[in-house]
């Protein structure tokens, strides 16, 4: 296909020089082609009309406009000095009949407003815009969330929260890589079996849930090797989430999706696939 | 409205007014200097220097060629409007509160503080044909008032009359050939802040720290309106065309402003219905307790001082002018 010599894109090259014209009752329009921040031509069209009003002053105040200035002020051109003279916020004065002028604003709202204006608030729950407390997911997701890396450094079982933790201690011979001893040796060589099985995280269990509530749970979908469940140390409760490790990946992919959204035990259960601690 | 605001002060305004036609605005202020606006952009004339003091009083004469000023620093002293040059400075014992200019243009009052074992005096000078020849030194009337102190002091019709605020919130009819005190109303409970006559001089009205602004007949010192707010009041003036409406100001003292934020602190311009004594609109702005209001004579703008060291002059919306009260 023949490419033209003038793409029709380019016609308007020619205009950009600001045209003027004046029609028959006085409005002057002016045209101008220019670029604006975000690199685009626009074209921008005002239109003008000049009026010559008269006002009558007294001549004593058309004398005095003629004085020259004094004082500090001498020497200085005509007109406002921005330095002594400034245009304030546009103020309503709203006249009313009924005597009821008062107009009062809630000063704490107002204080809190300016005191956030500042701030984005972020949940920390779903990272929405509004207080953690008032999340809607709190209740369904909120307190597991909250409370798995609490939790986690207490167990070594819980391996996801450990290595994302950059400024936590982290004791030496659990330091990735630091296996001197020979207990920690076998410890991380059970750690990283343990790493290879396919693994679903569970949560939003119930605080009486046991192991064998949970294998029970899951057994139906495959072989499980080892189910974990968080326990508070002091009470023995269980502290509402637990890991449940398969030996197949097809099994824990059946469960993942049959399980997760659940009721149980008057709790939505949540079951994704259990982060890797490697 | 958008208001102009006008920094020509870097202390507190202690008097502002306007010229006769309105095209001038002066203002005084704690910092020792005297401006001059123009009233309809804001731009400054230029100022008046010599004032050694906080100056605490000013007024002009009917054809604007003449300026009168009072200071803490115990002078009165006559400017010449158009350029700024001190034509006559006048030496008291004590601090000058108000002057103003007799309604002919031919005398000056001039109300002295009591203080350090000096009476409180209020002395009439002749200014006639002040630009041209010498003014004299001499009063042409010393009277020396008895009762508490003089605050505020104006010229009634013809210049028969001296009215007088007290600092105990009365009221007084002063004769301004004798000196002899006709009579005396007790309108306030504290002290009096404020006096402007209306247009024709036949009443004025007057602001106190008791929180309300009297609208008061000059023959006879009769309260006829009262505007009670809730703050006490540092200024009223009445309105003397477009709307019948009086604008009242103040705020809470100034020392006590550092302790309560502005909205609490009630710094707004009120206008109240002149006849009716009820309030119909308030104006924000100042951050500070307003301690003046000047109105323009023609009524389609106005000004207020405050403690904050702005003066905001304000002309107003067109719905301003259509205003009705509905009864």
């Amino acid at each position: 296909m023949p490419v033209s010599a003038t793409n029709w894109a380019d016609e308007v090259d020619g205009e950009d020089q600001p045209q003027t014209f004046t029609d028959a009752n006085g409005i002057t329009t002016i045209i101008e082609y220019r670029t604006n921040d975000d690199g685009k031509k626009v074209k921008v069209t005002r239109r003008t009309q000049k009026k010559l009003i008269h006002d009558v002053v007294n001549k004593a105040v058309a004398a005095r406009k003629k004085w020259p200035k004094f004082g500090k002020e001498k020497g200085n051109k005509p007109g406002p000095d921005p330095a002594t003279t400034n245009v304030g916020d546009n103020i309503k004065l709203k006249l009313s009949s009924t005597g009821q002028v008062v107009q009062e604003v809630d000063e704490q709202h107002e204080a809190m407003k300016a005191q956030l204006q500042n701030k984005k608030i972020l949940c920390r729950i779903c990272k929405g815009d509004h207080f953690t407390t008032k999340c809607p997911y709190k209740d369904s997701l909120g307190m597991e969330d909250a409370a798995a890396p609490a939790s986690a450094p207490a167990e070594d079982a819980a391996p996801a929260a450990e290595q994302q933790t950059g400024s936590k201690y982290i004791a030496p011979h659990m330091r990735a890589g630091a296996s001197s001893d020979s207990k920690a040796g076998s410890g991380s060589g059970d750690r990283e079996k343990r790493d290879e099985q396919p693994t679903l995280r569970v949560t939003n269990l119930s605080e009486d849930a046991t192991e064998a509530d949970v294998s029970e749970l899951f057994k139906r979908f495959g072989h499980i090797s080892r189910v974990f469940l968080a326990r508070d140390r002091e009470t023995g409760f269980c502290k509402g989430f637990a890991f449940v490790s398969f030996t197949m990946r097809e099994d824990a992919q059946r469960a993942q999706e049959a399980i997760d959204g659940r009721g149980y035990d008057n709790l939505i259960l949540r079951v994704e696939w259990a982060k890797s601690s490697a | 409205m958008r208001p102009i605001l006008l920094q020509g002060h870097e202390r507190s305004l202690t008097q502002i007014k306007y010229n006769r036609e309105g095209d001038l605005l002066f203002s005084v202020s704690k910092d020792h200097v005297v401006n001059a606006w123009f009233s309809h952009n804001g731009e400054r004339l230029g100022t008046y220097e010599g004032h050694i003091g906080a100056v605490w009083t000013v007024d002009v004469n009917s054809t604007s060629t003449l300026l009168v000023s009072g200071s803490a620093d115990n002078t009165a002293k006559i400017w010449d409007v158009s350029n700024g040059k001190c034509l006559k400075s006048w030496e008291f014992n004590t601090a000058v509160r108000r002057v103003q200019f007799s309604e002919d243009d031919k005398m000056v009052l001039i109300v002295t503080e009591p203080r350090m074992g000096f009476p409180a005096t209020l002395q009439i000078f002749n200014v006639e044909n002040g630009l041209t020849e010498p003014i004299s030194s001499e009063p042409l009337y010393n009277f020396l008032p008895e009762g508490p102190k003089i605050t505020v002091a104006a010229w009634s019709a013809l210049n028969r009359y001296i009215i007088a605020g007290r600092e105990n919130g009365s009221v007084v009819l002063i004769d301004a050939e004798s000196g002899s005190i006709y009579s005396t109303n007790k309108i306030h409970e504290l002290t009096i802040t404020d006096l402007q006559m209306s247009a024709d001089r036949t009443y004025f009205i007057t602001s106190s720290k008791d929180k309300s602004a009297k609208v008061v007949e000059t023959e006879s010192l009769e309260v006829l309106k009262t505007y009670s707010t809730d703050t006490p009041l540092n200024s009223a003036a009445i309105m003397p065309k477009v709307q019948e409406f009086v604008v009242v100001g103040g705020g809470q003292e100034a020392m006590d402003v550092t302790r309560t934020s502005s909205r609490q602190g009630k710094f707004e311009c009120r206008f109240w219905h002149k006849i009716l004594e009820e309030e119909v609109g308030r104006v924000r702005g100042h951050f500070g307790p307003i301690n003046t209001i000047a109105i323009h004579p023609d009524g389609r703008s106005f000004a207020s001082g405050g403690e904050d060291g702005y003066v905001r002059v304000h002309h107003f919306d067109d719905d301003f002018f259509t205003f009705k009260f509905q009864i």
